[in-house]
């Protein structure tokens, strides 16, 4: 039992890690209507620049948190000007094969920025334990579930009451009759590339916290795609749920099945899914009309 | 003069080729791959090889991806199936290379149904999602199943010996690759201009309406799937037997990303786009370390370092300069030049 619950909780805080990345993907498709293949790597490079930041700058929690979400928002806005802009009105083929492409690039540039060796990001948090009766459990990981829930009530608030998330739902559902309506779909668009790098860049952040940071990080992009087609691609609160079931799946099969099942469950809960249920368990189902 | 490019029948519509000098052409291309082992040092051999076995892998992607329309991006998984299949028989079972070669085929053929079965209800991007999960799959199922497979430790592949034949020098081997080349060259054009590559064409285009007239869309669409992981597989067997020995390390992940930056740099949905997107995707890295070793032989020294990276890195760079400029790719450009030949100074 104790096993059980142990592995339960580090499932659920490896499976917030998932969540927030597969909400990054959420809010794209939301917005775009594409899978953005590359926010693994847009989550392992916010990472990375917090760690530069508490190495040369500062290790304060709160210096490096918020030069993350400054990076974040920067890299997600000219990745979105730069590279996606152009591609607007494209087929989706082609747009998807874009963030392909850009993930490639992203990939290979740690390598060449930063190093290949694993590094710790040390903020003088996170990594100490704290028991909670017989388990014990990192403040990092509390803090992560912590963080994802807190997101999916903002987030929630955002799309239900601000004026801006009104239009970003607006864009999503009819981007033409939205642009009658005077919303800028383009400026929709910036800021949803903006709220995804954000979103994914802090489960980055977090991952570098409680575990450490190499340049195999934009594999958490992968690892969080079974979460968000869980979820439902579409559906932004969805996907962070998705994340934490996946996380206790793939950490139950890991810590029952063996290793290699940890490594293939969520892809495995994938094809299921699909199959079973293709639009996922929150999103909405795709009526075509011919 | 001619003034145009008129079909009065609907034979001339589907000839193989439609003009008697690409025969000519193609002849002489032939040709000159024939001598080419002669002529060629081991280097420059090495890169034909590769072109060969690639060729092979690109056009079985462009069934799937480029007739029908359904994306792949774990193409990989049969790549590593096919390698896999024609290792276990040959190397551990001692059989017929032929038998290995029909097994590299047939194989991941059948894996293409376990995955094509769930996908048949997706469309789009669910499709590239299952492939890709597919892919790293198949990875796991190979290291666990340690009985048949050596599980991380591999399997060596000796060169094969057909009827008395030894493909064991690299000139016998580049004939071999040549081989399935051309076989499959004639194999997909010969597809795609019968009834089987109108219906993956209708299907690519609009399945709604490829539904409407009859196409039946379950049965197509797996027969796409099918077609391409037999002609994946058989690449996959080559490269195999090209680095001559199987594991799941020589089969990254990155090669899905390349089948893919080839078609597009081609031009989706044509032969002639995978071959030449295939000739430039290879010899692309090669290219950008001699134009960088021209400046300074500081980047010769980044590119000994890095390599890897920056192979990937152009590839990515490649691919969406391609997306952005010129979506048609090579296929497209080569088409816009012979148009703008025959046509000038007017523009058409």
């Amino acid at each position: 039992m104790q096993y059980f619950m142990q592995l339960l909780i580090s499932g659920l805080a490896i499976g917030a890690i998932y969540g927030l990345i597969a909400m990054g993907f959420a809010v794209i498709y939301k917005s775009t209507g594409l899978v953005n293949f590359a926010q693994g790597e847009m989550t392992m490079i916010t990472a990375y620049i917090a760690w530069t930041i508490s190495t040369t700058v500062s290790g304060n929690v709160f210096v490096v948190a918020l030069g993350a979400i400054l990076a974040a928002v920067v890299l997600g806005l000219i990745i979105e000007r730069v590279v996606m802009r152009p591609m607007l009105g494209e087929p989706v083929f082609a747009t998807v094969m874009v963030t392909i492409g850009l993930a490639v690039i992203l990939r290979s540039s740690i390598n060449f920025i930063w190093d290949a060796y694993p590094h710790g990001l040390d903020v003088g948090f996170g990594r100490s334990i704290v028991r909670i009766g017989p388990i014990g459990v990192r403040t990092g990981q509390i803090a992560v579930i912590v963080t994802l829930l807190a997101l999916l009530a903002a987030i929630w608030a955002f799309f239900r009451y601000s004026k801006i998330g009104v239009a970003m739902r607006a864009v999503a559902a009819d981007d033409r009759t939205a642009l009658l309506m005077g919303i800028s779909a383009t400026r929709v668009h910036a800021l949803a590339w903006a709220a995804s790098s954000v979103i994914a860049g802090i489960g980055g952040v977090f991952f570098a916290l409680s575990y450490d940071l190499s340049p195999a990080m934009f594999q958490l992009g992968l690892k969080a795609f079974p979460a968000t087609i869980l979820g439902g691609l579409d559906a932004v609160l969805g996907s962070g749920l998705g994340g934490l079931l996946i996380g206790i799946t793939e950490n139950l099969a890991g810590g029952y099945l063996g290793s290699g099942m940890k490594e293939v469950a969520g892809f495995a809960m994938i094809i299921v899914v699909l199959m079973v249920r293709p639009f996922g368990i929150f999103g909405e189902r795709d009526i075509e009309r011919v | 003069m001619r003034t145009g490019d008129f079909k009065q029948t609907y034979g001339e519509l589907v000839t193989l080729v439609d003009s008697p000098p690409v025969w000519l052409w193609s002849a002489l291309l032939v040709a000159s791959l024939i001598v080419a082992p002669f002529v060629l040092n081991s280097y420059v051999l090495s890169f034909l090889m590769i072109i060969l076995i690639t060729v092979v892998g690109a056009l079985g992607l462009n069934i799937l991806t480029g007739y029908t329309g359904l994306i792949s991006l774990g193409h990989v998984g049969f790549l590593v199936t096919g390698a896999y299949a024609y290792a276990i028989l040959v190397s551990k079972y001692q059989m017929h290379p032929l038998v290995g070669f029909l097994g590299a085929g047939v194989v991941p053929a059948l894996a293409s149904l376990i995955v094509g079965a769930p996908s048949l209800r997706l469309k789009g991007l669910y499709l590239a999602i299952t492939t890709l999960a597919f892919s790293f799959i198949i990875n796991t199922v190979i290291l666990e199943a340690r009985w048949l497979t050596n599980g991380a430790r591999g399997i060596s592949v000796q060169r094969p010996e057909i009827f008395g034949i030894s493909f064991d020098s690299d000139a016998a081997f580049t004939y071999l690759c040549l081989g399935f080349a051309v076989l499959t060259l004639f194999a997909t054009l010969n597809i795609r201009r019968s009834r089987v590559g109108r219906a993956f064409v209708a299907i690519r285009d609009n399945d709604t309406a490829a539904r409407v007239m009859g196409i039946n869309l379950h049965a197509y669409k797996l027969f796409a799937f099918v077609t391409s992981a037999f002609i994946t597989g058989l690449s996959g067997a080559l490269y195999g037997i090209y680095l001559s020995f199987v594991s799941v390390e020589g089969f990254p992940f990155l090669l899905s990303i390349e089948a893919l930056a080839i078609l597009i740099v081609g031009g989706l949905g044509s032969a002639l786009g995978a071959v030449l997107g295939t000739v430039l995707i290879v010899l692309l890295p090669e290219a950008t370390r001699l134009v960088f070793s021209l400046f300074s032989a500081q980047m010769d020294a980044l590119f000994s370092i890095g390599a890897q990276e920056l192979k990937s890195m152009l590839y990515g760079l490649v691919i969406i300069l391609f997306l952005r400029f010129q979506p048609r790719g090579l296929v497209g450009a080569w088409h816009d030049l012979r148009r703008m030949w025959v046509n000038w100074p007017l523009r058409y």
